[in-house]
């Protein structure tokens, strides 16, 4: 792909805190290169802004890989920008022409706070591994890998779901800021293999709880968290949430 | 885990919600079938005659009340979901997707259905209310005595606004069950690769298509009728 630099206007969500009150931001930026990656670009305003003596513009980063799931952007109203199954840090700069305005927001959710700018405090999500994510294990010696059997089609299905990073795009694209699709991959990657399956109605019932309490939407079945999940998260997840949920909620005696 | 709690979380309200809209998907097909005697060429027998079974039969009645509060449960549900929804993101955002990550219809199910709501109660106080409590005509088949609700359908759709009101209410209900039909099934968690193409072939040309034109067609053609 051709090389080639661009001049941009960026409208940038400036939020000094959690509670006050946020406003966009303008910022012309120029000689950007179409090989950049999108959080390589804001390196460059920032370091400008710094130079300039001016607050840089703070957003969530870490691998800059597409695995942390901590770049969490909604760009010209898509979550993660443009592109289909790719987090921020992955979006490059040719994804854009020279002349654009890039509108970007933070992830908005009465669930997730912004914390500064574009930072959000996506604790929601660690509350709701707390109350049943996990599967149960007793220290002591590993037993034999292949002691419990699994079929393939499901360890692929439950890596599938296991892919979930975590990083709040499904909650930003949704229309009623539901977090059923990330629930229901972490529920489907322990519910689809042996070992998940003691624990598996109260694993259900309290993720479920937990996410209504956290205060996220419900679902609709609108589809939008799929489209734009970097993971690329089946919806089959979120009707296997719902069989979980009705499994467990007519048999559950507690 | 109690009953109470099972229908009271954001997942066991959406199966409330969804079970309702397919009962009440059950009942459009029944209602269609037998409205469209209206356009039989008899002068109205089949229609009267129908139409007093429906408001006499005791199994009718008894599912007729359970409909009104069948309507009633899914709209309080659906409301109480979409007031908690549009509560969850405080602050919206500047710009939206629209259509690039969902379907129109799949984003217009509280509108289409207010929509719905409002010609439901408008379509009751119309005609049921008027065949159990109104002042209708009588017309003799056979030695019997029946209510002529035809010649009062006949005579309502002379009106052309409230041809185009029907229409509206029958655009609203097109809308509602092009996504509401297979959602509902998702929500029972089924979904799968064998029966996504029938749930969806289904909902969009039965009960998206065919059903609302069946209905629209009847105020339509009455109207041109009598002009």
């Amino acid at each position: 792909m051709e090389h080639y630099t661009m001049n941009l206007t960026l409208k940038v969500w400036r939020q000094k805190n959690t509670d006050a009150q946020g406003k966009f931001e303008t910022y012309p930026v120029s000689g950007i290169s179409s090989e950049m990656s999108f959080l390589e670009m804001f390196d460059v305003l920032n370091e400008r802004l710094i130079n300039e003596g001016k607050e840089p513009i703070a957003f969530d980063h870490d691998c800059r890989e597409g695995i942390c799931g901590a770049c969490s952007m909604h760009i010209n109203g898509r979550a993660h920008g443009p592109w289909a199954g790719t987090t921020t840090c992955q979006l490059h700069m040719r994804a854009f022409k020279d002349g654009d305005t890039v509108t970007v927001e933070p992830w908005r959710a009465g669930s997730f706070p912004v914390v500064k700018d574009l930072t959000v405090d996506r604790g929601a999500f660690d509350r709701i591994i707390e109350a049943g994510g996990y599967v149960s294990v007793n220290t002591g010696n590993a037993q034999d890998a292949n002691n419990i059997l699994v079929p393939k089609d499901k360890a692929d299905a439950a890596f599938a779901a296991a892919a979930c990073i975590g990083c709040g795009a499904c909650v930003a694209a949704c229309k009623n800021s539901s977090a059923m699709l990330f629930v229901s991959a972490k529920v489907s990657q322990l519910a689809l293999l042996p070992q998940g399956q003691p624990e598996k109605k109260s694993r259900a019932l309290n993720m479920i709880a937990q996410m209504d309490k956290e205060g996220f939407g419900s679902c609709t079945n609108t589809g939008a968290c799929e489209a734009e999940c970097p993971k690329e998260i089946s919806l089959t997840n979120i009707a296997r949430l719902n069989r979980e949920y009705i499994a467990a909620g007519l048999s559950y005696e507690k | 885990m109690k009953w109470s709690q099972f229908f009271n979380t954001s997942i066991g309200k959406k199966l409330l919600v969804g079970a309702t809209g397919l009962f009440l998907c059950s009942f459009v097909i029944v209602h269609l079938t037998g409205n469209l005697s209206l356009l039989k060429d008899d002068g109205g027998e089949a229609f009267n005659i129908y139409a007093a079974f429906m408001s006499h039969n005791p199994f009718v009645q008894f599912l007729a009340w359970g409909l009104k509060i069948i309507i009633v449960l899914h709209a309080i549900l659906a409301l109480q979901l979409t007031f908690r929804n549009r509560a969850a993101r405080p602050v919206k955002y500047a710009i939206n997707p629209g259509n690039q990550t969902s379907s129109w219809f799949s984003r217009q199910m509280a509108i289409m259905g207010s929509i719905l709501l409002i010609f439901i109660l408008i379509h009751l106080k119309d005609f049921w209310y008027l065949m159990h409590y109104g002042d209708l005509q009588s017309v003799t088949y056979g030695g019997e005595e029946y209510k002529n609700l035809y010649s009062a359908v006949y005579m309502a759709f002379k009106e052309l606004w409230l041809v185009v009101l029907y229409v509206i209410g029958m655009i609203g209900l097109s809308f509602h069950l092009v996504h509401g039909f297979k959602s509902a099934f998702q929500t029972f968690g089924l979904n799968h690769v064998k029966y996504n193409g029938l749930i969806n072939f289904v909902g969009v040309w039965l009960f998206g298509i065919l059903i609302p034109v069946g209905f629209a067609i009847i105020p339509v053609v009455i109207y041109f009728k009598s002009i």
